[in-house]
């Protein structure tokens, strides 16, 4: 029986997990920031 | 002031806890990436393969320092949740609720890993073994203190009603430290110290250093899901409008 296919499986799993853990709040801010620009935006208009 | 006293205020601070973690962040994960390329690479072509697992032992590296965050950042969730309790800390309850995500991620990292390293030893996936189901119990008690906190309008009480879940939920972790001696488990016991069968020194190198990077992985997620989670909090208030105003310059 081959290891490499399991051992590749776990350590790319492993990536993928810990990708979605790092980017996902980096992601989550960028979108948080624009919205929040663009709501202060239009109140810097309104007045 | 006392200097502990005046430290505490200031980290208390969001303002200042926002501007300090964002110096932070990038050294630490700089730290990550080195001490994980210097891991991997003893693992890989300088460590041995083991007499009998052969070369499925590499998934350790991946799977111990997983099991070990799984379990370390729900304890310090519990002790995090348990001051943000007594002493109303604001970002004591932002921690809690930031580390749960992180914890969750490394607790289905160990369950993965620990299924692919199953197959080719044991034979199977997955056994209803001590170990590996309070290992997925601590999954679902992540997931519970992620919707708990999801589940209130207002985010303080959220915050509290999770920090409390964290300390209650707490009460599984020396249930998963135990399981291999109170039970009869497919699962080895442990290989450091006592009566455990040893690790080569050669192993032994790469898999803590793959236990130190981890720590600063889970430092430097915190606390962008941290920052993330206090400008969400105060995205009225005059430092979140001031911090916009300069990012627009």
């Amino acid at each position: 029986m081959s290891y490499t296919p399991f051992i590749m499986a776990a350590y790319l799993l492993s990536t993928a997990v810990l990708l979605w853990a790092a980017l996902a709040p980096v992601i989550k801010k960028r979108s948080l920031l624009r919205q929040l620009k663009a709501r202060q935006q239009r109140m810097d208009k309104t007045q | 002031m006392n200097p502990i006293v005046l430290f505490f205020h200031k980290t208390g601070s969001p303002p200042w806890f926002y501007r300090f973690s964002g110096y932070l962040i990038p050294w630490l994960w700089a730290i990550f990436l080195v001490i994980t390329a210097i891991a991997l690479y003893l693992g890989f072509f300088h460590a041995p393969v083991d007499y009998q697992q052969g070369a499925t032992v590499r998934i350790m590296y991946l799977h111990v320092p997983a099991a070990w965050m799984s379990m370390m950042i729900y304890g310090l969730m519990a002790i995090m949740g348990f001051i943000a309790l007594v002493w109303r800390i604001r970002i004591m309850e932002v921690l809690v609720i930031a580390s749960a995500p992180v914890g969750a991620a490394f607790t289905m990292m160990a369950l993965m890993t620990g299924s692919l390293w199953g197959r080719p030893m044991w034979g199977t996936y997955w056994v209803w073994d001590a170990r590996l189901t309070s290992e997925l119990v601590l999954l679902f008690l992540y997931f519970g203190v992620i919707a708990l906190y999801n589940s209130f309008d207002e985010p303080r009480k959220a915050a509290r009603a999770a920090s409390l879940m964290s300390i209650v939920g707490a009460i599984n972790l020396p249930i998963i430290y135990f399981s291999v001696e109170w039970w009869n488990t497919l699962h080895q016991g442990s290989s450091f110290g006592g009566d455990g069968p040893g690790i080569h020194p050669d192993m032994l190198l790469p898999l803590l250093l793959m236990a130190i990077s981890t720590k600063f992985f889970y430092g430097a997620n915190l606390l962008s899901r941290a920052r993330l989670i206090l400008l969400k909090q105060d995205h009225r208030k005059r430092w979140v409008q001031d911090l916009l105003s300069q990012e627009k310059h």
